[in-house]
């Protein structure tokens, strides 16, 4: 998918296309910065108890930041395509909506041992401090990759 | 039990369809749109940008908060 910057209305505040750009090597140190950062988070994010008020926070502040950058200093976003194809999304809908009832079954059986709900298959993988890291840093840059939407 | 088993079998099988489509959207031929391309679809107006982030946003509260 093309990654060009959509423009901008006149006066907004977000980087416009003729903000000064970093040389290719500030550019590089800078998601070296933000990537080292990230990975700071999730790790110090990962040791929290779940239902504590220091859990929530680590959940609210991502996303308290993606919600500033969103309304009010969107990223260079990568433009949406002008049409879908019907037959194409589709494919997606199907397995979307299946993944959906699947949970929903498990879930209507009270995510019993003998059916469980996706929750408590992914709940044990990611117990461990480095996986739940790792899984909290794919959430930040997915929210990342979203904003950028 | 068996039923454990299979609900696994089911939401592998799931998952698998969904990395399948991923991929046969990247390639240049195909009608198939990639997560992201389909998501932006979405997400060109701000009711689905909002829905969008808000279930980013739930999909941390689910895993990480509680």
């Amino acid at each position: 998918m093309a990654a060009d910057d959509v423009s901008r209305p006149q006066g907004h505040p977000g980087r416009g296309p003729e903000a000064p750009r970093l040389p290719a090597g500030g550019r590089l140190a800078r998601k070296l910065v933000i990537g080292a950062a990230l990975a700071a988070y999730s790790w110090a994010a990962a040791s929290t108890a779940a239902f504590t008020t220091g859990a929530l926070l680590i959940v609210l502040l991502p996303g308290a930041v993606i919600a500033v950058i969103a309304v009010w200093r969107p990223s260079n976003r990568i433009p949406p395509p002008g049409r879908m194809d019907v037959t194409g999304f589709s494919y997606w809908a199907i397995c979307v909506a299946a993944l959906l009832e699947w949970e929903a079954s498990a879930f209507k059986d009270n995510s019993s041992w003998w059916h469980p709900a996706l929750t408590d298959l992914i709940n044990p993988l990611i117990a461990p401090h480095p996986l739940k890291s790792a899984a909290i840093l794919i959430w930040l840059l997915a929210g990342w990759a979203l904003v950028r939407r | 039990m068996v039923t454990r088993p299979v609900t696994i079998i089911g939401f592998a099988a799931v998952i698998a369809a969904l990395v399948a489509l991923e991929i046969i959207g990247r390639r240049r031929t195909t009608r198939v749109p990639t997560l992201g391309e389909w998501l932006g679809y979405l997400m060109r107006a701000r009711a689905g940008r909002a829905l969008i982030l808000l279930g980013w946003l739930w999909l941390g509260w689910h895993y990480f908060a509680r």
